[in-house]
């Protein structure tokens, strides 16, 4: 049987009152009995004097009819077991009864020492009876004297009432002593079983109520630092009820399994998605929610090894017999020793996603479809008249021809531009990874940009090289890239700037650049350098900027091949950018 | 009050009503029977001589009740004790019918018996004795040889109107031709022709006194003797045993209803054949039962008639 630390500190506390009360009564019931003792020798001394006083007379006159009365009366005494009446010489007159069997007897040595040299009283004590003599002097001449015989018995008997009275008090002490320990003990652990409620609440994740800190000891600092405990959980644990809400209000479907993939919780989005309530959902297999990712048997075929896996594209299953597609992530929820308690999968309505992927993609085939190839005849057309084709345009015509020309080449950059920034965005474009040499790569992309650098009085300077340096990438979009970034360093630096091209090893990989000494970057611009459409808002470079889409183009091809891009600016000082790119081994 | 004092004089009627009926005579109550039997509603009387009359009573009553209770059959149905201080006085009661039953000792009865008009019912074996007689005694050592030594001596005595501690001793030593004055003290000087007497009032007292030699001699009843001497009897020699007696007498009145006396002395003669009368008898001073007196009951008082003139005088007191 367990018993609570209630009623062990009652029964500590109870055994102590008890035992105090016991000791108590023993010390109550010596003292009396002291005290009994003490009353019975004074009432034994009292009684028997006042005897002797009264057998005097009829002792001298030697009236034992007297004496017998006396004696008779005397017996009538409380406590008084035996009393006699003895001569001169010690010997029983009357013991107070007609048939006197003690007569002529004679009274204990002792006795009939005392008497014969003192008139004192001779108190004895043998077992429970208390002998009291008193000698009986008459004119200086000894007579006799009495000798009275006490009981004890009264005094066991009052001890026994003592006892009893005792007992009972020791037992209404003992009760009351009972009482308080648990008056006592509810004070002491009331604070203690509030905590605990307390804890319980926390762990069941209940609102947890302010300890009442009502003393200033030990239990007192308990509650006070339950309750900075609490309020630290709170400030820095997420409780379940915060979580839930966050989990209820997230716009992404939230679902959790158990390890069979049975579902225990959905949020409410999850519900609206699926068009079913909660507990229509619950219970059931979450197969019945989810499609099969394409090339898997289930959801958790996808599985990684590490028990997770992020955007994987699946449709999920309404009531209403639609499918929406969703973009899935599960984590697998570890209990211990990597047994798997359950998954959690998040998964995104990709639908509208979808939907502008389409339309972008309706956007790009009409670009390429309505807009390129009328460019491109426009252009050879142009291109044509420019020739010569048409005769002599005459100045006028030959410059509106020439500026037609450059603004249908510059639409023509713009369009082959979205259409490349469209291909990568959707993994379409087309890479043809082989092992060149960099170097001719670099050099052949300077070369390229050489005329446009002519064209703004700007040269290049290749400072250094690394020969043989070589990596396995499409040399046509390395070229692209190297040509975009030479060509956005023209553009950007002033007539008769130098262009520094260096090419260097940096830790695994190779690096080419290309450093400017134009204005450098704003501040507030540097974040959106590879961002698509970005340009600088300077009015001084804007005839200069490009399409707005090289940069993120050539961040995302050499994302690609397995590089970075990245640069360094500063403001008046010019820019600085880096492609690195993996070296073959 | 005024409530209280009706009551009060209610009560005091009532007992005089109670004490008037009681105050009828046996044979008044033993008129012959009509067709209905009424409840007894005669009474007997019990006379009794002593100087405690409480006690008295206390001995005599359950006797009284046990005997009363089986005379319903002659109309008895009540038993009232008187107790009187002097014989005289019992002679009196007796003469003046005021006692129906006399019960004493042989010397009183003897004295009742020349002076009223009684006769001897049965024979009581008081203290389980049928007869007793007395010892007078003194010390050993004290050179007293017999009777005659005892002049010029004291004796002590028991009670005065006691038959062995003092009527049948002072008897048998006058009868032996001592003249016995009494004296009030024992240290008093008796002439050395005469035995001086005192009254110790105890036997215990007369067995200590001769002990303690505050008189020469003592009498006690010889059953009793030895019982007091007890270890000391060796320091005692006795100097004269009397005849005799009987231990006690049950007297009746002439006048009392012949069928009253006759249910009396059989209920009386049957009180040791029962239970319940052999605990009444017990407690009345040890009484084992009551018989006839052996040879009729002037044989039992002709002996004693004979020395009553040595202490008529003594009872008469």
């Amino acid at each position: 049987m367990r018993i609570g630390l209630r009623g062990r500190f009652v029964a500590f506390v109870s055994a102590i009152v008890i035992a105090f009360g016991v000791v108590l009564t023993a010390l109550a019931v010596r003292v009396q009995n002291d005290r009994l003792r003490h009353e019975l020798t004074e009432r034994g001394k009292l009684l028997t004097t006042v005897v002797a006083t009264h057998v005097t007379d009829p002792l001298a006159l030697l009236d034992v009819r007297q004496l017998r009365y006396l004696m008779n009366e005397t017996l009538e005494q409380e406590n008084v077991l035996g009393a006699v009446v003895f001569d001169e010489d010690g010997r029983v007159l009357t013991d107070g009864t007609v048939e006197n069997p003690s007569r002529h007897l004679l009274i204990d040595e002792a006795a009939r020492k005392h008497v014969a040299v003192s008139d004192a009283l001779l108190v004895e004590f043998s077992g429970d009876v208390m002998t009291v003599t008193k000698p009986v002097y008459l004119g200086g001449g000894l007579l006799g004297g009495v000798r009275l015989r006490y009981s004890r018995a009264g005094l066991d008997e009052d001890q026994a009432v003592l006892a009893r009275k005792t007992a009972l008090v020791g037992a209404v002490f003992a009760f009351l002593g009972v009482l308080a320990a648990a008056l006592l003990t509810e004070a002491v652990t009331r604070p203690l079983k509030e905590v605990i409620e307390a804890t319980r609440a926390v762990s069941e994740g209940k609102q947890v109520p302010t300890l009442q800190v009502r003393t200033a000891d030990e239990v007192g600092e308990l509650a006070a630092a339950f309750n900075e405990m609490t309020r630290r959980l709170r400030e820095t644990t997420v409780s379940r009820d915060y979580l839930d809400r966050v989990l209820e209000t997230m716009g992404e479907c939230l679902v959790v399994t158990r390890r069979d993939g049975t579902m225990t919780r959905v949020n409410r989005s999850a519900c609206a998605l699926a068009g079913a309530p909660e507990n229509e959902l619950v219970g059931r297999h979450c197969g019945e929610l989810f499609r099969a990712p394409r090339g898997y048997a289930s959801l958790f075929h996808a599985l990684t090894p590490d028990g997770s896996v992020h955007g994987l594209e699946t449709e999920l299953f309404s009531s209403t017999g639609e499918e929406f597609p969703v973009l899935v992530s599960i984590s697998t929820m570890d209990e211990f020793e990597g047994k798997s308690k359950g998954y959690v999968i998040v998964a995104a309505d990709i639908s509208e996603r979808l939907r502008i992927e389409r339309q972008k993609e309706e956007f790009v085939t009409m670009i390429h479809h309505e807009v390129r190839t009328p460019l491109t005849a426009v252009r050879g057309a142009i291109g044509l008249l420019d020739g010569g084709v048409g005769g002599d345009l005459g100045e006028t015509g030959r410059e509106l021809v020439a500026n037609a020309l450059r603004n249908s080449k510059r639409m023509e950059r713009l369009v082959n531009d979205i259409l490349v920034s469209r291909k990568l965005d959707s993994g379409h474009m087309a890479f043809h990874i082989q092992e060149v040499e960099l170097m001719p790569v670099v050099e052949q992309a300077i070369e390229t940009t050489s005329a446009y650098g002519a064209q703004h009085e700007v040269r290049f300077g290749l400072d250094e090289t690394v020969p043989g340096a070589r990596m396995q990438v499409d040399p046509d979009r390395l070229i692209q890239v190297l040509t975009n970034v030479l060509s956005n360093a023209v553009r950007f630096s002033s007539a008769g700037d130098v262009v520094k091209v260096r090419v260097s090893r940096h830790h695994e990989f190779l690096r080419v650049t290309v450093a400017d000494s134009g204005p450098g970057i704003a501040e507030e611009f540097r974040d959106q350098v590879f961002e698509p459409f970005a340009r600088a808002d300077e009015a001084e470079w804007r005839h200069r900027s490009g399409t707005g889409l090289g940069m993120s183009i050539s961040k995302a091809i050499i994302e690609e091949l397995g590089g970075a891009i990245n640069f360094e600016t500063e403001v008046g000082a010019g820019t600085t950018f880096h492609i690195d790119i993996p070296e073959s081994e | 009050m005024i409530r209280s004092g009706r009551l009060a004089a209610a009560f005091i009627g009532a007992l005089l009503i109670a004490v008037m009926a009681c105050g009828h005579r046996a044979d008044e109550r033993t008129a012959p029977d009509s067709i209905s039997t009424p409840a007894p509603s005669g009474v007997l009387t019990f006379g009794s001589v002593s100087l405690n009359p409480v006690g008295e009573h206390e001995v005599f009553r359950p006797f009284v009740d046990y005997v009363v209770s089986r005379l319903g059959d002659v109309n008895i149905g009540k038993g009232r004790i008187i107790v009187v201080d002097s014989i005289s006085k019992m002679v009196e009661e007796l003469d003046q019918g005021r006692v129906d039953v006399y019960i004493d000792s042989p010397f009183p009865v003897a004295f009742v018996w020349e002076r009223a008009d009684i006769d001897l019912l049965v024979r009581r074996w008081k203290r389980g004795s049928d007869t007793y007689r007395s010892v007078v005694f003194t010390r050993a050592d004290s050179g007293v040889e017999s009777v005659a030594d005892l002049t010029g001596k004291m004796i002590a005595f028991g009670e005065p109107f006691s038959t062995s501690g003092f009527l049948m001793p002072k008897a048998a030593l006058a009868s032996t031709g001592v003249r016995l004055d009494n004296y009030e003290d024992a240290a008093a000087s008796v002439p050395s022709d005469r035995v001086g007497y005192v009254f110790s009032n105890d036997a215990e007292n007369t067995l200590f006194w001769v002990l303690k030699g505050k008189v020469d001699a003592g009498a006690v009843n010889e059953d009793y003797f030895k019982g007091l001497a007890g270890s000391r009897i060796s320091e005692l020699k006795v100097i004269l045993t009397t005849d005799a007696v009987p231990r006690n007498l049950v007297c009746v009145c002439r006048s009392l209803d012949p069928q009253v006396r006759d249910a009396l002395r059989e209920v009386l003669m049957a009180m040791d054949k029962n239970e319940e009368g052999r605990t009444a008898l017990s407690g009345f001073e040890e009484t084992k039962k009551f018989d006839r007196c052996p040879g009729g009951p002037e044989r039992q008082l002709a002996d004693i008639v004979g020395l009553m003139h040595y202490v008529d005088e003594d009872i008469g007191q």
